[in-house]
């Protein structure tokens, strides 16, 4: 065990807070999931490829810099403590692309992985139906081979896909094999959302913006080498997907480091320096947001030694999610009336509680997974 | 920055995991509460020839010269078996407030135990069967030798503790100790022991959901039961990391070291107490009696949770180190 950080990590996050320092925008970009924020945090994007810092833990080959996942959290830190906009290519970057990397072939890795770190190509994803929440493995929208075997017609509807108002393309898993029930018979798809039978329709998330949406698919062509991983194999890849998810790559700990840093500050600026509740509980946040770092840099020590990380991610989403939301509701607390106001000088806070309110719902929502928890790591009968 | 143990950390742990289970039964640690002795001699000496109770005192007295992250894990498998006796004042303690005395090789060999009152305890644990206390005056740590307990029994929630009033604690020898890193270290002590303490009582609570059946199914798949546990596990779990690190810190003396250590208590009381109070919950009415094993776990929780500091009082104390003094 040893918790200094070598020369060499020194060296990269100089690297990264120099780099950073001198090129993050001055002004807050507004929402990605504007029309026009989507658009400016794309070309932010871009420029985060151009030099290099878009998906660092990627292969050289496909726009990354090949490093390993404690580079990565080191970036991850150095990131959001320099005010760096959200990152709207994270479905892609974070979540599909390393799905690729594992599962796909060489030509698709050739196909889509440059193109998702620069984000010329931005993904959304298409999990979830109206009959399929929390019971993903109950999905009915259809894939259906072409007569000369060389297309999927696709046919159904996906729901709350993240993005998918301004993105180019969405993954997600459909029911090829119809005599097929629950797990079986599905296959990972990826489709670009401008083919012809594809309609998107917005929907308004709790603070007013279209940040998810409905996707129809009707009569879909779309070619059968856009399939991850094999056909009737698709639940196994989402899980795959779905399990770096929770992990380790969705939620790196250094957007609630500085979160409750940023929570540290306001109390200092305008708690009650007698109010001895609310100080103990800023200081839980501060020990739980503690935690977690530790805890990633633990889980990813164990990766880098060859260990593997399983349903204990799980532990993960749960823990951030709360963790993300109780430092929103505290924020809140301290700011008082100012907390009703939408567009005041604490904007941040009260658009940042709605979100955070998201958190145990979505990636699975946390009920969900206390049950993954409860089976596969504690072992208990399933019901 | 590397977050983990050696291979044989990891193996010394594993080996003294496998040894207490073997030979240090719940039924063998029911005997010594029932018993009144408070400690299982047998069981010391076996400790001290594995070289457990020795790994912090240095080489030049006998010991085996490891720092606080070779014992942690030690530790937290004291725990996971509820070992009774002084073996955090011994361990952490007097390996670290003794070295280079001539009492340090009765630390390795087992025969004097040792125990602390450093905090001015009323009740202090283990000083029937630990000749030596350490204690402390106007910030010195000095050492009394078999000092005169008080005639009034003690009953203990915890049978492993023997409590004791010592009638005068002036007049011990003047030892050359931090108090303020001794103290840190028995609360780094009891928190991985108290997170060995909770991940048994898990495991004892998860053997009980898996056999125990009602309405035609073991009561382990019901999801109340299900969400009740991963809670519990969640909250020990994330106390995990902030021990490690605290021993790491304690280790190489960094300059945060009380703050981590704090965490580390504070966390380690948090997950313990809601690890007691989840196991009992999904025992039900027989958890609740004297019979049922998980009874001398939680009462070692509930003995250790505020001993070295209440959580309250760590907190309050990473409170100062990150929001400043107030």
């Amino acid at each position: 065990m040893d918790l200094r950080e070598t020369p060499e990590e020194a060296a990269f996050r100089a690297e990264a807070r120099a780099w950073l320092a001198a090129n993050v925008p001055t002004e807050p970009l507004p929402s990605f999931d504007t029309a026009e924020g989507f658009a400016l945090h794309r070309e932010w994007e871009a420029k985060l490829y151009e030099a290099g810092w878009s998906a660092v833990s990627w292969p050289v080959e496909y726009g990354g810099r090949g490093l390993d996942y404690l580079l990565w959290l080191i970036f991850e830190e150095e990131y959001w403590r320099s005010g760096a906009p959200g990152r709207v290519s994270q479905n892609g970057i974070f979540l599909l692309g390393p799905t690729i990397i594992e599962v796909g072939t060489e030509e698709q890795k050739a196909r889509f992985l440059p193109a998702m770190a620069s984000s010329k190509e931005v993904w959304a994803q298409a999990w979830s139906e109206p009959d399929a929440g929390s019971d993903m493995a109950s999905i009915r929208s259809k894939g259906t081979l072409s007569d000369d075997g060389t297309e999927w017609i696709l046919n159904g509807q996906k729901i709350w896909a993240s993005r998918a108002v301004w993105a180019d393309w969405c993954f997600g898993i459909f029911r090829t094999d119809p005599e097929s029930s629950r797990h079986k018979g599905l296959t990972f798809i990826l489709v670009p959302l401008d083919t012809p039978g594809v309609t998107v329709r917005p929907i308004a998330q709790l603070d007013g913006d279209t940040g998810f949406a409905e996707i129809f698919f009707d009569d879909v062509h779309v070619p059968v080498e856009n399939t991850l991983g094999g056909v009737g194999r698709g639940w196994n890849v989402a899980m795959a997907t779905a399990g770096f998810e929770r992990g380790v790559s969705l939620r790196s700990p250094a957007r609630f480091n500085v979160a409750v840093e940023r929570l540290i500050e306001l109390w200092v600026a305008i708690g009650d320096p007698d109010d001895d509740t609310m100080r103990d509980a800023v200081t839980d946040l501060w020990m739980q947001a503690e935690g977690y770092r530790l805890h990633t840099y633990m889980t990813v020590t164990k990766l880098l030694e060859g260990g593997t990380v399983g349903s204990e991610s799980s532990l993960n989403k749960i823990f951030w999610s709360e963790m993300d939301l109780r430092a929103h509701e505290l924020a809140l607390q301290l700011l008082g009336p100012e907390a009703e106001r939408m567009d005041g000088p604490f904007e941040s806070w009260v658009d940042g509680f709605l979100f955070s309110l998201s958190g145990p719902i979505y990636a699975g929502t946390n009920e969900v997974q206390r049950n993954i928890i409860a089976d596969r790591v504690l072992n208990l009968p399933r019901a | 920055m590397q977050f983990s143990f050696t291979t044989d950390q990891l193996e010394f742990a594993a080996g003294l995991r496998d040894m207490l289970e073997r030979e240090f039964t719940a039924a063998r640690l029911r005997h010594v509460w029932e018993s009144g002795d408070a400690h299982d001699p047998a069981l010391w000496s076996r400790l001290a020839e594995m070289g457990v109770l020795s790994m912090m005192v240095p080489e030049a007295d006998g010991g085996l010269g490891g720092n606080f992250v070779d014992t942690i894990l030690l530790v937290e498998e004291l725990g996971r078996a509820a070992v009774p006796g002084p073996v955090v004042e011994t361990m952490a303690l007097g390996a670290l407030a003794l070295s280079g005395t001539k009492w340090a090789p009765g630390v390795v060999d087992g025969s004097t135990p040792v125990t602390a009152a450093l905090l001015g305890e009323r009740y202090v644990p283990h000083a029937a069967v630990a000749p030596l206390v350490l204690v402390a005056h106007g910030g010195n740590v000095e050492l009394l030798e078999s000092p005169i307990r008080s005639d009034e029994t003690i009953g203990g929630i915890d049978g492993g503790r023997g409590l004791s009033t010592l009638m005068d604690i002036t007049g011990g020898t003047a030892l050359d100790a931090d108090l303020a890193g001794l103290t840190d270290a028995g609360a780094l002590a009891s928190a991985a022991y108290l997170l060995g303490l909770s991940s048994r009582m898990l495991a004892i609570a998860g053997d009980y959901a898996r056999d125990r059946r009602q309405f035609g199914q073991p009561i382990g798949a019901f999801q109340a039961v299900k969400h009740l546990m991963a809670d519990a596990l969640l909250k020990v779990e994330f106390s995990r990391p902030a021990i490690y690190r605290a021993a790491w810190s304690f280790a190489n003396d960094t300059p945060d070291r009380g703050r981590d250590v704090s965490m580390a208590k504070a966390l380690a009381s948090d997950g313990a107490q809601k690890a007691a109070r989840s196991a009992l919950q999904v025992h039900g009415a027989i958890g609740y009696t004297w019979e049922c094993d998980l009874q001398l776990f939680m009462k070692k929780a509930w003995a250790l949770i505020p001993a070295w500091g209440s959580a309250q009082h760590h907190r309050r104390r990473v409170a100062d180190a990150v929001l400043g003094r107030r």
